[in-house]
C-alpha cells in the first residue's frame, strides 16, 4: 500500500529538518534500488516483473545524534526504520517489508582513531570494509575480518548479523574483534558500551546488539581489534578421497591448536563443480585449502605438524600453487556470471555445530534436500570453512537450475526447500545460521531454534522497542 | 538485447566493485553505484520503471571513468553498456538538455570546449593534443612539446581542439563519436604520423580501447600509439634534468588522472617523472593507482555537473587530508578541473611544466 497525502509530507519535512534535504530521498529510482538486498527472493521477485515493497524514505544521516532524532520521529509516527549498510546481506535483513525509513549509514564513514599501541581502530559504522582495511594496511596493520562481502559491506554490517570472514579460523568472527560500540537505541538514547569487553563488571550486555540486525538499535561506531599484517602466508592444497577423513583431519588440526588461518574443505560435489569452474582443477574427492600465517618460522612449523596429521589420512599433497590460487581467487566465486545468479534458484543453508554432530548433520541435510526435490534436479554442494576448537561451520547450498517461471510459485518452492533444510539442521543439533544472519529469510525458524529461551529475547525486544519500529519482520520479531 | 547492454544483467545485483565506485563514495547513495545504475536500467527494460527525471538522473550519474571494470574479475563492460543505453535514450529524444547541448557543440565544431584547428604540418612523430589541452590548458601542451624537443624529437601537434570521440560516445551519441574517431585517424594519416604520442589519458583510452570496443573502429596498423608519460619516463637519462635545490620535505601529491585505472602501465612512469621533477617521491593520495578516482572531467561535467564538481572537490580533499601543499598531475584535462574547483591555497602544478623548469639551460 502506497502512503500518500499530507502525513508523508509531514514526516518528510521532519526528516529533512534533521538530515538536510540532500540526504532525504523519496525518488522513484532510489526507492526501487533500496527495495532489494542480496537475498534471492526479492531479486527474483523484481526479475519476474513483480513490484517489491519499497521504502517510503531513504535517509542518510551523518551522526548518531541525527539517527537519534530520526528514531524519535519514527516513534511519533510509528514508522518502521530499517538500518542499511552495504545492502550486501543475503538474508533479507535490510528489506523494508513494511515500508518506512531506510536508514543508510554510509555517510558515517569516518575513521575516528587508529591506536597503534593497543592495535585498535575506532570507526563509524558506515565505513566500507575494504576502505577500512586499506587505511589500516597503510600502518602495517589489518582488521582480520575478510568476508567475501568486504568490497561492499560496512563495519556495521560486519557486526549486526555476526559475520564471519575467510580467516576467522585463527582470528575469530567479527563479533570477537569488537572492543566497544556506540549504539542508538530505538527510543533515540545514545549509549556506549564499556571500554573493553573482557571484564567482570557486570553482564556482557554489549553482545545483545551483535546479531540483533538492527532490531534492538543502530550500531553507529565500533572499536575493533587489529593485528599486524603477517610476515608470511603459507598456503597449500590437499586432496582427500573421503570427506569423513577430511573432517577428522580438520578437527585434529583445530583441537591441537595449530592455528591455521584457513581450512577450506570442499565436499566432493563442490570440488567437481565450483573448484573446477573457478580454479580450473579437475579433481575427484574433497579439496582442502590449508593456510598458516604470521612469523615464517612459526607458520612453517605449524604447517609441518598439520601436514603430519593430513598425511596420516593418506591425503594427496597438491602443493602450494593450488592453495595460493584459491587465496588469490577466493572472491572470484562471487562475481557474476561466475557466481550463482538468476534465473537459477539458490540458497546458502549454512550452519554450525559441534564436531560430534557435524557429519551426521551434513549428510542428513543433504539427503533431505536431494531426495525431497529430486524432481527439480536439485544440486546440493557444500564446504566446511570456519573451524572452531569445538566444531565447524558447513556452508551448504542448494541450486535449482530450472525453477518455476511464476514468481509466486518460485517463492513457495524456495521456502519449502528452506523448510526441509532447516528442519534437518534443527533436528540434528545445528544452528539455523552461522554468519549470514537471520533477516527475513530465517525469521520463522527463530522460535524453534531458541525454544524456552525465545520469550526472553522477545521480552528484551518489547522492552527496548515498545512501538516495534526497528527493522520489523526480522530475527523472529514481528511488527 | 544488445550484447554490451547485457552487462547490466550481470551488474544489477553485483556489489563487488563498490569499494572503488567514486560516485557512490561522494553521494553515499546506492542508486548511483554501478549496481544501482545497472538495476535501474534493467528494471526500465522490464517495464518496472520509465525514463523520467528521477531515473535519468541515475543513468547519467555514471562517470565513465573505468573503476568498476578495472576491478571486475569477469570484465563486465558496464560503462559501455550505460553509454549504449544513453544512446537509446537520446534516440528517443529524452536526453537532458545539457547533454544535447554538449553533443551539438561537438557535432558542429568537433570540440566541446572551443575550436578545432586541423594540423597542416607533416612528420613521423605526432603529439595528440586533444580538446581540453588545446582550448583550456595550452601551457601543458607547450611544456610537453618543449620536453619532446629536448629529447631531440621534431613533433607535429595534431588533434588540436579535437574531441577523440570519448565525450559524444559517453553522452550516448555513437554516430558523432564515430565521426570524431574517424577525423582523428584521418588527421594522423594526412600528416604522415607513424608514432603518435598522446597527451591525455582520456584520449589514449579512446584510441587504445574505446574506438575498437564501442565504435568498432580499428586504428591503422602502421601507427604506433604511445602514452606520452611512458615515453618521457624512458627519456629521463637523455633530458639530464637538474634536481630542484632546497627541497627538505615532500609536500606535493601526485593525482593519478581520470582514466588512469584503465591504463595501469602509467602508474610507475608518472611517479618516476614526479621524483625527477620534485626531487623526491610524491605524496600518495588514498585514492591512487588502481583505485584512483576521477575528477569531474569525463563526460560527467555535462551529464551530472553537480556530481562532477564533487568528484573534483573530493580529490582536492584527499590531497589536503594527506598533508599536501601542492598537487602535481600530467593530464591537462584533470589539471583544468582541479584548478577550476580549488578554493584552498593548494598549488596545482603541471608535471610537464615542472619538468620544464628542470631542463638545463639551452637544452
Amino acid at each position: 500500500m502506497e502512503w500518500t497525502g499530507l502525513q508523508p509530507e509531514m514526516v518528510r519535512s521532519e526528516l529533512t529538518e534533521i538530515a538536510g534535504d540532500a540526504h532525504v530521498s523519496t525518488d522513484e529510482a532510489d526507492r526501487l534500488v533500496y527495495a532489494t538486498d542480496w537475498f534471492w527472493l526479492p531479486q527474483m521477485w523484481l526479475d519476474r516483473g513483480e513490484a517489491p515493497r519499497k521504502p517510503d524514505y531513504i535517509v542518510r544521516p551523518k551522526s548518531a545524534e541525527e539517527i537519534s532524532a530520526i528514531l524519535q520521529v519514527a516513534n511519533s509516527y510509528r514508522i518502521p526504520v530499517i538500518p542499511w549498510g552495504g545492502g550486501s546481506g543475503s538474508q533479507g535483513g535490510a528489506l523494508p517489508v513494511f515500508g518506512g525509513i531506510v536508514l543508510d549509514t554510509k555517510r558515517m564513514n569516518r575513521i575516528v582513531e587508529i591506536d597503534e599501541k593497543s592495535l585498535t581502530v575506532t570507526a563509524e559504522a558506515g565505513i566500507n570494509g575494504k576502505q577500512l582495511e586499506w587505511a589500516v594496511n597503510e600502518k602495517g596493520l589489518m582488521l582480520p575480518h575478510y568476508p567475501a562481502s568486504a568490497n561492499c559491506a560496512t563495519l556495521g554490517g560486519y557486526l549486526a548479523p555476526r559475520g564471519t570472514g575467510t580467516i576467522s579460523t585463527k582470528y575469530g568472527k567479527a563479533e570477537d574483534l569488537v572492543l566497544r560500540m556506540q549504539v542508538v537505541l530505538p527510543d533515540g538514547h545514545i549509549l556506549r558500551t564499556p571500554i573493553v569487553p573482557q571484564h567482570a563488571a557486570g553482564p556482557d550486555f554489549y553482545r545483545l546488539f551483535l546479531g540483533s540486525e538492527g532490531t534492538f538499535g543502530v550500531i553507529t561506531e565500533a572499536t575493533m581489534q587489529l593485528d599486524y599484517l603477517p610476515e608470511c602466508r603459507l598456503l597449500r592444497a590437499v586432496l582427500f578421497e573421503d570427506l569423513t577423513d577430511a573432517i577428522e583431519a580438520g578437527r585434529q588440526i583445530m583441537t591441537r591448536r595449530l592455528e591455521p588461518f584457513v581450512i577450506r574443505l570442499y565436499d566432493p560435489r563442490s570440488t567437481a563443480s565450483r573448484v573446477k569452474k573457478i580454479l580450473g582443477y579437475e579433481l575427484e574427492g574433497a579439496y582442502m585449502v590449508l593456510g598458516f600465517d604470521g612469523d615464517k618460522d612459526i607458520a612453517t612449523l605449524q604447517e609441518e605438524k598439520a601436514m603430519d596429521i593430513i598425511n596420516g589420512f593418506g591425503a594427496r599433497d597438491l602443493g602450494r600453487e593450488p592453495g595460493e590460487a584459491w587465496w588469490n581467487q577466493r572472491y572470484d566465486f562471487y562475481y557474476p556470471p561466475q557466481s550463482l545468479k538468476l534465473p537459477w534458484m539458490y540458497g546458502t543453508t549454512e550452519t554450525v555445530t559441534t564436531y560430534d554432530k557435524i557429519e551426521k548433520l551434513y549428510f542428513a541435510e543433504k539427503k533431505a534436500v536431494e531426495e525431497g526435490y529430486r524432481e527439480w534436479d536439485i544440486d546440493f554442494i557444500g564446504h566446511f570453512s570456519h573451524w572452531f576448537h569445538w566444531g565447524v561451520m558447513v556452508y551448504t547450498r542448494f541450486i535449482i537450475r530450472n525453477p518455476p517461471d511464476d514468481a509466486k510459485e518460485a517463492v513457495r518452492l524456495h521456502n519449502r526447500v528452506w523448510n526441509t533444510a532447516m528442519t534437518a539442521v534443527l533436528e540434528n543439533g545445528g544452528m539455523v545460521n552461522e554468519h549470514h544472519g537471520v533477516g527475513l529469510k530465517l525469521s520463522r525458524f527463530m522460535r524453534r531454534q531458541y525454544g524456552d529461551a525465545w520469550p526472553l529475547l522477545d521480552r528484551i525486544k518489547k522492552s527496548l522497542d515498545p512501538n516495534g519500529i526497528m527493522n520489523p519482520g526480522k530475527v523472529g520479531f514481528g511488527r | 538485447m544488445n550484447t554490451v547492454i547485457g552487462a547490466i544483467e550481470n551488474c544489477r545485483f553485483c556489489l563487488m566493485c563498490r569499494h572503488v565506485a567514486p560516485v557512490g563514495h561522494i553521494t553515499h547513495n546506492e542508486s548511483v553505484t554501478p549496481h544501482g545504475i545497472a538495476l535501474v536500467a534493467a528494471m526500465q527494460r522490464r517495464g518496472q520503471l520509465t525514463w523520467n527525471t528521477s531515473t535519468l538522473d541515475v543513468l547519467y550519474a555514471e562517470p565513465d571513468g573505468g573503476n568498476c571494470r578495472a576491478h571486475c574479475v569477469t570484465d563486465q563492460p558496464l560503462p559501455a553498456a550505460i553509454a549504449a543505453i544513453r544512446a537509446e535514450v537520446a534516440d528517443d529524444g529524452l536526453a537532458p538538455p545539457e547533454v544535447v547541448s554538449a553533443h551539438n557543440r561537438i557535432a558542429e565544431n568537433h570540440s566541446a570546449f572551443g575550436s578545432y584547428e586541423p594540423a597542416t604540418m607533416h612528420g613521423e612523430w605526432g603529439l595528440f593534443v586533444g580538446d581540453v589541452g588545446f582550448n583550456l590548458a595550452r601551457e601543458t601542451v607547450q611544456a610537453a612539446l618543449k620536453l619532446l624537443e629536448a629529447c631531440g624529437l621534431d613533433v607535429v601537434p595534431v588533434g588540436c581542439g579535437l574531441d577523440s570521440g570519448f565525450i559524444p560516445c559517453s553522452l550516448g551519441y555513437p554516430k558523432t563519436a564515430h565521426a570524431q574517431a574517424r577525423l582523428c585517424i584521418e588527421e594522423v594519416q594526412r600528416t604522415g604520423i607513424k608514432k603518435l604520442l598522446v597527451l591525455s589519458p582520456q584520449d589514449l583510452f579512446a584510441f587504445l580501447q574505446m574506438h575498437q570496443e564501442r565504435l568498432d573502429i580499428t586504428w591503422p596498423e602502421d601507427v604506433v600509439i604511445i602514452d606520452l608519460i611512458d615515453f618521457l619516463a624512458s627519456q629521463v637519462p637523455n633530458l639530464k634534468l637538474i634536481p630542484p635545490a632546497g627541497i627538505t620535505e615532500n609536500a606535493a601529491a601526485y593525482v593519478d588522472p581520470t582514466h588512469a585505472v584503465r591504463l595501469p602501465e602509467r602508474f610507475d612512469a608518472a611517479r618516476s617523472l614526479c621524483e625527477v621533477a620534485l626531487g623526491s617521491a610524491p605524496l600518495e593520495l588514498f585514492w591512487r593507482k588502481d583505485r584512483a578516482h576521477p575528477v569531474g572531467s569525463t563526460a560527467i561535467q555535462f551529464t551530472r555537473p553537480d556530481i562532477g564538481v564533487r568528484l573534483t572537490e573530493a580529490r582536492l580533499e584527499d590531497a589536503i587530508n594527506r598533508g599536501a601543499k601542492s598537487i602535481v598531475c600530467d593530464d591537462p584535462v584533470t589539471l583544468h578541473e582541479l584548478r577550476l574547483r580549488d578554493k584552498s591555497s593548494m598549488r596545482i602544478q603541471g608535471l610537464y611544466e615542472t619538468m620544464l623548469t628542470r631542463l638545463p639551460p639551452h637544452s
